[in-house]
């Protein structure tokens, strides 16, 4: 009798790992992800989860960037002013009409998503180094317009923002922001594990066979792109109420480029390949801030050490541990 | 609006354009021999402002051996970057060459940028002049004599260039090498060679640019953002890797700029020149004088 109802239990378990293991949450995944949810409770020292927030948020960045780069194997050279755009939606929202910044995080995703349409249906069709050079003008001006609306958006001087909380403490920030960024990962794993994913990945490594076998690249790439774009607003949302200010300085292309950069060093086509180099990169850096420019020297040369040596990253990285662990294992049976 | 004042702004478009043109070409050239899309060329151009700040404040050199000083020393360290960088990755991996060597410039510039900022501190490091006095080309408006000389100057080496592409033998190899790589290697071309001397080539345009430039815009680490949008621009307006068309694209984009700027102001003038970018690229994906240089829509 006993057995009996065992049976269904491991079967319920098995079921549901396999479930969650599609999700892209491996058990040591989600050991991490609980020590990460845990890890602010125990900490009291406001400047550190400042840290784990900044580093969560540029994490979740990476990761919709690598959607793009790492499956489709298009830069969204813009990305940062997909991140402002969204932002700035919802703190225009919040500042003249009084919305909240929970409907305006909707607002602002579909703000960027929108553009993201818009710049994806005119430029993917052309190849991949185009639409990453339009998506950067696309950011550019959008940049220069917001500086140059200064009646809605105080150009330079930068809008103040309601924040999302009345408090300033960093903790309750961190659990808006993690819910957000694992549902962004889940989200996006979820879609590149359909059938979407496969003519994503299908694209991004040969196209003349993905268009064999009747894949219409244009298409799956507008998607894939919009995605991207919705997400990093939904990003911009959360940054424009944590920080309180905004300023046209958040759609600069060098945040564009700190974000690629943690994507590659974190390895393409990973997803959470960005989100721990986040977690690895920023805290040393902001350690190494006496250094001051020899700091992003560094920054700059390890993208290129990166990209010629190791185009792998991080993920790569992982990856040959975890094929020499199985080697390892497999090493006695012949002996047997 | 009074017709001198258009005939002004004309002018103002032309000078302005003859060194988007010099920049763009290099820019061209680079994209067509090598197939890189070039980022870090906006910090050539910092790097020939600064060594022409170098020659003339420490060496107390005269305008012309600054800017001389500056074009050996772009082509220097272009020759450099090639050999330390895009040899090393040809020689590992031709996968995804374009996207993976355009970010591997958007690295180059954040280090080079920095390295700039660690050396030279954020500080604005210029003269006020290298020619005194100002021409006087119209009723209500005189041009100084230093924007008129730098035009000169652009001109004069696009001439230059342009004679050397075509007469001779090491122009010629350049030329065969961006219009078939693999048949140029057939009749004993050396292309690593070819490769490095259009990467050093490209930045030396671009440091002549930046040192001639001196007075109008002095160095300081970030100079090079608003020359590299600018030729990045002509460049995809033309079509990626005409280097001929690039010429004539420098000075429409000179010519866009300042009417949109005169008559927007800033801030929408970068909407604009997007705008009509975006509506040419939708009509002519190849650029206003695209022939199909190594395909410009999906492979």
């Amino acid at each position: 009798m006993q057995k009996a109802e065992r049976i269904p239990t491991i079967a319920l378990k098995t079921h549901l790992l396999a479930r969650l293991e599609s999700l892209g949450l491996s058990p040591l995944a989600l050991t991490l992800l609980a020590i990460l949810a845990i890890a602010p409770l125990l900490i009291k020292d406001e400047y550190i989860l400042h840290l784990m927030v900044v580093s969560l948020f540029f994490g979740a960045q990476a990761m919709a960037f690598d959607f793009t780069v790492g499956f489709i194997n298009v830069v969204n050279f813009g990305f940062a002013a997909f991140v402002g755009l969204g932002g700035y939606t919802s703190a225009l929202l919040a500042v003249k009409l009084g919305c909240s910044p929970w409907i305006g995080l909707i607002a602002g995703a579909v703000a960027a998503g929108m553009l993201g349409f818009l710049t994806g249906i005119l430029t993917l069709r052309l190849r991949g180094i185009f639409a990453a050079v339009m998506a950067w003008f696309v950011g550019l001006a959008l940049m220069a317009l917001t500086a140059a609306m200064v009646d809605l958006t105080r150009g330079m001087l930068g809008l103040h923002v309601p924040l999302f909380l009345d408090t300033t403490a960093r903790r309750p920030y961190f659990y808006i922001l993690l819910p957000m960024a694992i549902g962004t990962y889940v989200a996006l794993r979820t879609v590149t594990n359909s059938h979407i994913g496969l003519a994503f990945r299908a694209i991004g490594q040969n196209l003349g066979a993905a268009r064999a076998s009747g894949v219409d690249p244009t298409r799956y790439k507008v998607i894939n792109w919009t995605l991207s774009c919705a997400f990093a607003g939904l990003l911009g949302v959360f940054y424009a109420h944590f920080i309180g200010i905004l300023t046209p300085d958040v759609m600069h292309t060098k945040h564009t480029v700190e974000v690629l950069a943690l994507s590659y060093i974190g390895g393409r086509g990973s997803l959470w390949g960005g989100l721990l180099a986040a977690f690895l990169v920023i805290p040393i850096f902001e350690y190494l801030k006496p250094l001051m420019e020899i700091r992003l020297i560094i920054y700059g040369l390890l993208l290129i050490l990166t990209m010629i040596f190791y185009p792998g990253g991080l993920a790569g990285l992982f990856q040959r541990i975890g094929e020499l662990i199985g080697r390892q294992r497999e090493k006695p049976e012949p002996a047997q | 609006m009074e017709l001198s004042s258009l005939w002004d702004l004309v002018i103002i478009g032309i000078l302005r354009g003859g060194m988007y043109a010099l920049m763009a070409m290099g820019l061209a050239l680079v994209f067509g021999v090598m197939n890189i899309c070039q980022f870090a060329h906006g910090e050539f151009y910092m790097i020939g402002a600064y060594m022409a700040v170098f020659a003339l404040k420490v060496f107390g050199l005269n305008p012309f051996l600054a800017i001389l000083l500056a074009m050996v020393g772009g082509f220097v360290v272009g020759v450099l970057i090639e050999r330390g960088i895009f040899y090393p990755l040809r020689r590992r991996s031709q996968e995804e060459w374009v996207m993976n060597t355009f970010l591997l410039t958007v690295g180059l510039s954040f280090v080079l940028q920095n390295l700039a900022l660690l050396i030279g501190k954020a500080r604005y490091r210029g003269v006020p002049t290298y020619w005194k006095g100002t021409i006087r080309i119209s009723p209500t408006m005189g041009v100084s004599v230093d924007r008129v000389i730098g035009f000169l100057i652009a001109i004069v080496t696009i001439g230059i260039f342009g004679l050397f592409l075509r007469r001779t033998q090491m122009g010629r190899a350049i030329r065969a090498v961006s219009q078939d790589e693999r048949g140029a290697m057939l009749v004993g071309i050396d292309l690593d060679k070819i490769h490095t001397l259009t990467f050093g080539l490209s930045t030396m345009l671009t440091g002549i640019a930046g040192a001639s430039l001196l007075p109008i815009t002095q160095a300081y680490p970030a100079m090079g953002a608003g020359p590299l949008v600018a030729s990045w621009f002509v460049v995809i307006l033309v079509g990626l890797g005409n280097v001929g068309g690039s010429i004539i694209g420098g000075f429409v984009v000179g010519m866009l700029q300042t009417f949109s700027y005169y008559f927007l102001g800033a801030g929408w003038q970068d909407t604009v020149s997007l705008s009509i970018l975006i509506l040419i690229l939708l009509f002519k994906p190849s650029g206003i004088f695209g022939t199909e240089v190594k395909g410009i829509l999906e492979r």
